[in-house]
């Protein structure tokens, strides 16, 4: 009679003791582990994020001096129209000011704009993600506002020594409250698993019965300050049809987003420099 | 000895075709395809290491994937660690020496990792249309990319052994 070989089973018996030691160990080692093993592996893509820094630098040397030149021009145009805009912005924010003290109303949350760089976009069926190259190093916060110059990124879900990472606006575990421009009533924005062919999308729910949209007239969907994390007014995307939705009472829709969404290079973290104090707003 | 230095070097070469994969992922991202080349991190590990040194460089890289993916920590180190498990107990079968063998179960893994991907974090999204399109897109792609990043990975793991001068011969040979 052959002789049973046990050891054939070791890698069997191996994964068993294994499963069973995951499924016992402490919350506090896991966290330990994935903590170390991010730490540990970010450095490459920083140095990646550099790298790109530095191509991008030589690419711009190799211009002739005439390129530069009426590239120089065009940024002269555009820093003399943004210093108009920003004495405008001054004199407007002052007037704001004065009406608030005036009406005695409460102060609204400032924010501190952190630019940062996008190292990594990790954009799949299951998950859509950027990181960036800054962390806690930079006084990122997790939960903060993530915007672009095309309106909203997402929301930073977590935050590294050096890096952090963002959930974009498009991934299905995004929600927002919202409000469509010039009305406004809440409405919920959700991300919605993208097919990756076409313009990136998300869906509004909630909009009251009387708002009509046509592909000819479509509405700008805005942030709204309710949520607490986005400053009112940043473009989310454009609706162009709504239709009742499951329960009669409000409509639901889809919304074209940015598609530079998906191939962002720089961003800013919107950090609060007020952060609300939940306890202080309970009833 | 402990841990067989073969081990470290396939370690190494997972970390290497993860980065690349991600890099090309990042670069690609604002096109439909997006490529997940996790098959082939464990089958030269399970067919050329013995028991312990293929559990540490398994464990190892199934952690490193879990810190660089989104999916819950330890899921990919217990998928891989499963994979693994199935090849090991079944490797007097296999000829890891040509590329032929580990490339049909570089496609398995993978196969069976997207499966098990699209099973756990994609359920809620089962009724939409354009989830299943990027999931099989990414099916396509990866498993297309394979064809050729699978053969040259082995070569490579291959020639890591030769270049640090370690054992190029597997631990069993197959039963023939």
């Amino acid at each position: 009679m052959a002789k049973l070989r046990l050891d054939k089973y070791k890698p069997l018996v191996a994964l068993g003791v294994f499963l069973l030691a995951w499924w016992i160990v402490p919350v506090g080692v896991k966290v330990f582990l994935k903590a170390g093993f991010t730490e540990f592996q970010a450095p490459a893509w920083v140095a990646n994020s550099y790298l790109e820094d530095l191509e991008g630098f030589w690419g711009r040397r190799m211009h002739s001096k005439r390129e530069l030149e009426i590239a120089g021009q065009e940024i002269a145009r555009a820093k003399s129209y943004y210093q108009f805009n920003a004495q405008r912005a001054e004199t407007l924010q002052a007037e704001i000011s004065r009406l608030e003290s005036l009406l005695d109303l409460p102060s609204r949350r400032e924010y501190r704009y952190e630019v940062a760089r996008v190292i990594r976009r990790d954009v799949n069926a299951w998950w859509q993600h950027l990181i960036l190259r800054k962390g806690r190093d930079h006084a990122i916060p997790a939960g903060a506002a993530v915007v672009f110059a095309g309106g909203v990124v997402g929301r930073v879900v977590e935050v590294n020594a050096f890096t952090s990472r963002v959930e974009l606006i498009t991934s299905p575990n995004f929600r927002m409250a919202a409000q469509f421009e010039g009305d406004p009533r809440p409405v919920v924005y959700q991300g919605l698993p993208q097919s990756g062919f076409g313009d990136p999308v998300g869906r509004v729910s909630d909009a009251p019965q009387d708002l009509v949209v046509t592909t000819q007239e479509p509405l700008r969907l805005v942030s709204t300050h309710l949520g607490g994390t986005f400053p009112p007014g940043l473009a989310i995307g454009q609706v162009t049809w709504l239709e009742p939705g499951v329960t009669g009472i409000f409509q639901t829709g889809q919304v074209l987003l940015d598609p530079d969404l998906l191939s962002l290079h720089e961003v800013a973290v919107l950090i609060p420099l007020n952060p609300l104090e939940v306890e202080s707003h309970a009833p | 000895m402990l841990l067989d230095p073969r081990a470290i070097v396939l370690f190494g070469a997972n970390v290497l075709l993860i980065y690349l994969s991600q890099l090309v992922n990042s670069a690609l991202s604002a096109w439909p395809v997006y490529f997940l080349l996790l098959g082939p991190l464990v089958v030269l590990p399970a067919l050329y290491l013995r028991h312990q040194s293929y559990f540490i460089c398994t464990l190892l890289t199934g952690l490193w994937l879990d810190a660089v993916l989104r999916a819950p920590f330890g899921f990919f180190t217990g998928l891989l660690l499963l994979a693994g498990a199935a090849i090991f107990f079944l490797r007097s079968r296999f000829r890891p020496e040509h590329n032929y063998h580990p490339l049909l179960l570089g496609h398995l893994v993978n196969l069976w990792l997207i499966v098990a991907l699209t099973l756990a974090l994609g359920r809620p999204h089962f009724g939409v249309a354009s989830f299943w399109i990027q999931v099989l897109t990414t099916l396509c792609a990866s498993h297309l990319a394979l064809l050729v990043v699978a053969p040259w990975f082995y070569q490579l793991e291959r020639l890591l052994f030769e270049i640090c001068q370690l054992e190029t011969e597997p631990e069993d040979l197959p039963l023939l």
